[in-house]
């Protein structure tokens, strides 16, 4: 049995709680928002950042060593002969008849981890992880990406849906857009890290 | 489901039925099977917990597992070894560098494989960043069980800051992938101890403004100060881990009592529960352990800032790794718990079995007794305390 005492301690204690409570809620109303206004506001990511594969085709030189890497084995490599890189021009020439092509390069994407155990084994340095994360497609199939088809068309990474939507609109979205559709990748040299 | 065999038709969700505590109840009414979950807000994922309910009073409560089940375990008897640590960060997704490091250290172990103390270094300053992101989602959540929503999102904002980090240090957020055998991925990048130290100085203010809107909250403690009391007997003989036994006042905190990595080359204090606003091993115990321990994590974190050597952050390793035959069994101190891993190899590139000891999946088989004869509103308090991850607890 509570007393009288007790109950309106009780009373007081829980008013108390209440006013600590909203003096740090009002403090905040004041403060400067952490959210960002994503899309419309860009995000930036760090160099590091693992997001879709950028795959150079014409400095792949099919080794497989990628796919083995893989622990869901999410990448398919297809090719008519053993590659080669041009020491001169540090790709693969595609009129040297010894080259053979490069029939398929393809990333399952509703498999991938993003855990860039594939870059690391390249010797070529032909695949990275890119800075975009945010692939949607509406069906199966088109989550299988073809980097050689891509690269038919000069893009290293594939161009996400919202992208092609919203390119018109967002001043940041068009400037990315545009990058891709060029064929510029997101990874600089300074922005692979350093293997032992 | 349980077929034609009459004895098995009374078999009602696995739930004993049991004498009513009269005194607990002072209206006798009818008894009610609720089905809390898979989908509840409050069971932190896809547990479902059966509830034998006498009105307001919830009698027996039964756990049911494997909502969440992917043959974790499995998949590492086909993988080499350092491919399964993309797999080791779903297991507890809170705390995915933990589970790296827990790996990783466990195939060394068995391998034989001697860690620069660099990579010891990052180690270990990695995994206590993760600690701390790990214990301010379940402040978050501890809070948003009982009804205090606001919490949540304060914990949120400050773990954004340490998911930042480590997208500058390894360039994921939530499945790291960062320590793998041998090392670490990458070495540290630029300016990121500054950027740390940083962090450490904006956040540790910000654990008092915690105390100040949920710990010392005179609602809060009403809810969770008495509720759900673990004893130490019950503590160890469920073999409960992490801040569920020292919420019961057991110093069991394997950075301590058995250092690993270069735990013991720093200085913390095993934070314990004492009971302050109720019983020993109560729900705010538990809570309060967690709290401290953020303290604690921040105080590692500067002294591996200090303490950082240089040198290589990976040990130089042949690619198609070989191991020995023979087995291991070891244990470490995630934020949930001690998880544990048993290797066995015959030797050559993928291990022959793997065995996982989840703390979530141990601690939660103390919930049928916390969550006797106790009131409904209190289930979700209890079960907050406990902290389980689902990923974890069903692997």
């Amino acid at each position: 049995m509570a007393t009288a005492r007790g109950y309106f301690q009780n009373i007081y204690d829980n008013l108390r709680s209440v006013a600590i409570g909203m003096k740090i809620t009002l403090k905040y109303c004041f403060q400067k928002t952490v959210t960002v206004q994503y899309p419309e506001q860009k995000l930036t990511f760090a160099p590091r950042y693992r997001g879709i594969h950028e795959f150079e085709a014409n400095k792949c030189i099919a080794c497989d060593l990628c796919a083995k890497a893989c622990p869901v084995d999410c990448i398919y490599i297809d090719k008519s002969g053993p590659r080669r890189i041009d020491k001169q021009t540090g790709t693969v020439n595609p009129a040297d008849p010894k080259n053979g092509d490069l029939l398929r390069f393809a990333i399952d994407y509703s498999k991938c981890l993003f855990c860039a155990l594939c870059t690391e084994p390249c010797p070529t340095d032909c695949i990275h992880m890119g800075k975009l994360h945010d692939l949607s497609s509406y069906s199966r199939e088109d989550v299988v990406v073809e980097f050689t088809e891509l690269d038919k068309k000069n893009q290293r990474t594939p161009i996400p849906l919202w992208m092609e939507r919203n390119a018109a609109k967002i001043p940041w979205v068009k400037e990315e857009y545009e990058r891709v559709k060029s064929g510029t990748l997101a990874t600089t040299a300074a922005d692979i890290p350093e293997y032992t | 489901m349980y077929g034609t065999d009459p004895s098995l038709q009374s078999v009602t969700y696995g739930l004993a039925p049991g004498p009513i505590a009269e005194e607990q109840i002072d209206v006798q009414s009818e008894e009610m099977l609720v089905n809390m979950g898979p989908q509840h807000p409050s069971t932190h994922g896809v547990l479902r917990i059966v509830l034998r309910t006498d009105g307001e009073m919830v009698l027996d409560a039964v756990p049911h597992l494997g909502y969440l089940h992917r043959c974790k375990e499995k998949i590492g008897e086909n993988l080499p070894y350092y491919q399964y640590i993309g797999y080791t960060d779903r297991l507890d997704y809170l705390s995915a560098m933990n589970n790296n490091h827990a790996w990783a250290m466990s195939v060394e172990k068995l391998a034989g494989i001697e860690v620069p103390i660099r990579a010891e270094f990052i180690r270990v300053m990695a995994v206590e960043l993760n600690r701390i992101a790990s214990h301010l989602v379940s402040f978050g959540t501890v809070g948003m069980d009982v009804g205090a929503f606001a919490p949540f999102l304060y914990a949120l904002r400050e773990r954004e800051y340490v998911l930042d980090l480590f997208e500058q240090l390894c360039g994921a957020r939530l499945t790291l992938s960062y320590i793998n055998v041998g090392g670490v991925t990458w070495d540290l990048p630029p300016r990121f101890s500054e950027k740390l130290t940083e962090f450490l100085d904006y956040f540790e203010p910000k654990i008092d403004e915690y105390n100040d809107l949920l710990s010392f909250n005179h609602i809060f403690i009403k809810r969770t100060a008495n509720v759900g009391v673990v004893s130490r007997e019950l503590a160890i003989a469920y073999a409960l881990s992490g801040p569920m036994i020292r919420g019961s006042g057991i110093p069991l905190d394997l950075r301590r009592t058995r250092p690993y990595s270069v735990y013991d080359r720093l200085e913390f204090d095993v934070c314990v529960g004492r009971g302050e606003r109720g019983t020993l091993g109560d729900c705010w115990d538990r809570y309060w352990v967690k709290m401290q321990e953020m303290k604690q994590c921040i105080r590692i974190l500067r002294q591996c800032i200090a303490q950082m050597p240089a040198g290589p952050f990976r040990a130089k390793l042949p690619r198609v790794m070989k191991v020995p035959p023979g087995e291991v069994y070891e244990q470490f101190e995630n934020p949930r718990g001690h998880l544990g891993f048993f290797i066995e190899s015959q030797g050559g590139p993928i291990p022959y079995r793997v065995k996982i000891r989840g703390p979530s999946f141990v601690n939660l088989a103390v919930t049928p007794i916390l969550c006797r004869n106790v009131l409904l509103a209190d289930v979700p308090a209890i079960i907050g305390s406990i902290d389980i991850v689902m990923g974890e607890v069903d692997r």
